[in-house]
């Protein structure tokens, strides 16, 4: 089953690059700009001053926790378009408890972490259960659970447990202990960006080396088999769900501790959904999926260079992160329809 | 014709003439280059010397059924090729066309059928009759009794026959020498690549084919040892369901030290037995195992824990990751016991054991032969000491020299003390293993034999239902 979303990363790469130097010089020569200077300025944009370095890298971040959840769950055979919803709800905890509790540092941050986790998972775990207990398919409930996510912490933040009054989409600012500290002054870029790459180190050994991933990636590639084999198949989907939106919910809880320093139900631009094709390009393997979170970040926080200085749209970039999913998934369907 | 893939020489200069009206077996071990050739003459390969001339169309019925499992049996038949009436299509013109088809070869099949709920000699009919469509003038058929009944295999060959005499001319890719005697005017041997027998099979005899085929003298089979068989399993009014499989009211018991064998004819209810007995489905009945009742809710688990360890029938959905190094695959089902710093050595004893081609642990377990991978898959089962293993179809579609070694390793088993219940649908392998034989029909246990009172035409005739 998941074969047929892993193929060859190396003969991947070639297909990321069309899709995203052709496509994106075809739209750049449709917005009346020299691809040259439109890929320029991204690239500038991208990686021109140690800042901007910075600020790709927060990207990079941003995506990384929510692909790597992403990778989990596909890995076990199972569908999570949720991540968006889960890293909501992971940050939504995260600002609320930072807001509300002030405790010292070495509280706090592992606080406002856990607590995105729980969330998190809390929010992945509920179409784990429906799919282990009553089969409901994952693709569906994760997705709607996206809308209920937005609508319910929209709610929380607003009504009941509405921290700043006056209707505010908001929580309070988290107090400074709770805050993720900075690796760079003047820059975004916090500690957080470390962790991701730790955790994605960690999972590529989970994968790897323990029994739990050895049950896991059998229960994604040969379900069949697997159940077979004493592998639990509804446990696995639940517990890989649950793990799968933990890790985006801690994604959340860093971008409210480390960058936003409060929730705001506009903390995503929809990095769960382009993390979805940050971890197809990293062919769902945990350590590849870090180069791909740069190459997305890049394009991220290029956009907003590429728009001011070139003149062109920052929706080249959803174009192409679009393309990247499309041209992906087609090739993946016609390597597989050769091998069998 | 040559053709490699990477360093292998799969077809190494070969000749092959196929004459119109004539049945031509070929023969050959597992990665001999039987199905790399049938696909060249398809054309689905293309060699990298040679060349193929054919007057007219040439159809190919794979090993391995190539038919959309969601669709009805009409549409799997006339795919692409649908009667048209306008823009769409004129179902009752192809439910007409097919049943016409149907009946002029004598291959009874219900057109509105949805090909998922077949039974495997059915699909295989389907398979037959969308080649048949075409009517090709070439027709090759690739190991293609591999899943069918003794009864069904007779009547697939009277309908090959039957096209034989209209003037098709049919290739048979097999390792089924009592087919190759029965039905073929022709045979042609291949080992390694290359062709090493040619005949007229009227000319030659199975002992004769066999010897070319491995290059030597067949292989034997273990030889069974004097055991105590002593009591292991019991089955008390046992009945289970799985899919279209029933299985009703079965009573019998494996001793510790003897093969059982359940001889019957696919869709009897052997599924339902191999199922139930694994946990994949829950019975009614009881079950004793080692004198404790086993629970109807036990899990997979839980009956390989203690020690049952069951051969599914399909080994590449049911008992292999596909993707998977040989390695991993011999760790699964034992993975919580066995430490992955073991994994490396438990695959190196199973390919030893079993000669396993490659003898390379990391070898991806999809690119092996079926035998290969079977014995992938027996390897692992047997490899820690088990108390009861069930083989459901433990040869199925696999060579001579295969099956040689997997039901010796099944008679080693029974010699160190394990119990065997063998469930085949081919009676040669449960007479050359089985210690008693038990008779399936209708989901229902008809008859036991000794082995000393083994009669074959008794238990041919419980097999198709008549009572004794």
């Amino acid at each position: 089953m998941t074969a047929l979303l892993r193929t060859r990363a190396a003969r991947d790469v070639g297909v990321v690059l069309v899709a995203v130097f052709g496509v994106g010089s075809l739209a750049m020569a449709l917005a009346h700009v020299s691809p040259l200077v439109g890929f320029g300025s991204l690239f500038d944009g991208a990686f021109g001053t140690p800042e901007e370095v910075a600020e790709t890298l927060v990207q990079t971040t941003n995506l990384l926790f929510p692909a790597l959840g992403i990778a989990i769950a596909f890995r076990a055979g199972l569908f999570n378009i949720g991540a968006e919803g889960q890293l909501m709800l992971g940050g939504f905890a995260a600002g609320w408890l930072g807001a509300q509790f002030p405790l010292p540092a070495y509280l706090a941050i592992p606080m406002v972490l856990i607590g995105g986790a729980i969330a998190g998972g809390a929010w992945g775990a509920i179409p784990g259960f429906l799919r282990a207990k009553l089969g409901a398919n994952e693709v569906i409930s994760t997705l709607m659970l996206n809308f209920v996510a937005t609508l319910l912490t929209t709610y929380l933040v607003t009504g009941p447990l509405a921290q700043t009054g006056g209707g505010s989409q908001e929580t309070g600012t988290l107090p400074k202990a709770a805050q993720i500290p900075d690796m760079m002054v003047d820059s975004r870029l916090t500690y957080a960006f470390v962790l991701a790459l730790v955790l994605a180190a960690v999972l590529w050994w989970v994968l790897k080396r323990t029994v739990f991933g050895y049950e896991l990636r059998a229960a994604g590639e040969a379900p069949e088999a697997a159940r077979r084999a004493g592998i639990d198949l509804a446990r696995t989907a639940f517990v890989a769900m649950t793990l799968s939106g933990a890790i985006a919910g801690i994604g959340g809880a860093t971008i409210v501790a480390g960058v936003l320093h409060r929730f705001n139900t506009g903390l995503s631009p929809g990095y769960g959904f382009i993390a979805i094709a940050v971890a197809l390009v990293g062919n769902l393997d945990p350590l590849w999926i870090v180069l791909a979170s740069l190459g997305f970040g890049m394009l991220q926080s290029g956009g907003v260079a590429m728009q001011a200085e070139a003149g062109v749209p920052r929706e080249v970039v959803s174009l192409v992160t679009g393309l990247v999913i499309v041209a992906l998934a087609g090739r993946r369907a016609i390597a597989n329809r050769r091998t069998t | 014709m040559r053709r490699a893939f990477g360093p292998v020489l799969a077809v190494d200069g070969v000749d092959l003439e196929l004459l119109p009206g004539e049945i031509h077996a070929l023969v050959g071990e597992n990665g001999a280059g039987k199905s790399t050739l049938a696909a060249i003459a398809y054309g689905a390969i293309a060699p990298d010397e040679g060349s193929i001339a054919a007057s007219g169309s040439v159809g190919l019925v794979h090993q391995h059924f190539k038919l959309i499992e969601r669709l009805r049996v009409w549409e799997n038949v006339l795919l692409n090729r649908e009667p048209r009436r306008g823009w769409s299509i004129d179902v009752a013109a192809a439910r007409e066309r097919v049943r016409g088809l149907a009946a002029r070869y004598g291959l009874e099949v219900d057109p509105d059928a949805r090909v998922e709920t077949l039974p495997i000699g059915i699909k295989q009919r389907v398979e037959l009759l969308r080649e048949l469509d075409r009517e090709p003038t070439v027709l090759l058929l690739d190991e293609p009794t591999a899943a069918l009944a003794p009864s069904e295999i007779a009547s697939f060959f009277a309908t090959v026959t039957d096209l034989a005499k209209r003037g098709t001319a049919i290739l048979v890719v097999t390792h089924k020498l009592a087919e190759v005697i029965a039905y073929s005017q022709r045979v042609t041997v291949m080992r390694h690549g290359r062709v090493v027998a040619r005949s007229l099979t009227a000319e030659t005899d199975a002992g004769a084919i066999a010897r070319a085929m491995v290059g030597g003298e067949l292989p034997a089979l273990a030889s069974r040892l004097e055991t105590q068989p002593r009591a292991l399993l019991e089955v008390r009014g046992l009945s289970a369901r799985s899919g279209t499989s029933v299985l009703r009211d079965a009573t019998f018991d494996v001793r510790a030290g003897e093969i059982v064998g359940v001889a019957g004819i696919e869709g009897n209810g052997q599924t339902a037995l191999a199922d139930a007995l694994a946990a994949i489905v829950p019975f009614s009945g009881e079950l004793r195992f080692d004198g404790a009742l086993l629970r109807a809710d036990d899990t997979p688990a839980d009956r390989l824990a203690r020690g049952i360890r069951v051969i599914p029938q399909d080994r590449r959905h049911e008992a292999l990751v596909l993707d998977w190094t040989v390695r991993d695959n011999v760790a699964l089902g034992r993975q919580r016991t066995l430490p992955l710093a073991k994994f490396g050595e438990a695959a190196r004893e199973v390919i030893e054991r079993f000669d396993v081609r490659p003898p390379n642990a990391d070898a991806i377990a999809g690119m092996l032969s079926g035998g290969n991978q079977q014995k992938i898959v027996v390897g692992r089962m047997l490899a820690d000491a088990p108390r009861l293993v069930v083989a459901y179809q433990p040869t199925r579609g696999i060579d001579i020299g295969a099956a040689a070694l997997v039901q010796s390793r099944l008679i080693e088993a029974r010699n160190a003390g394990a119990g065997v219940l063998l469930i085949s649908f081919e009676l040669d392998e449960i007479f050359a293993c089985a210690d008693r034989v038990l008779v399936i029909a209708n989901g229902r246990f008809a008859g036991a034999f000794a082995r000393a009172e083994i009669d074959r035409g008794r238990i041919g005739a419980l097999m198709a239902g008549h009572t004794a």
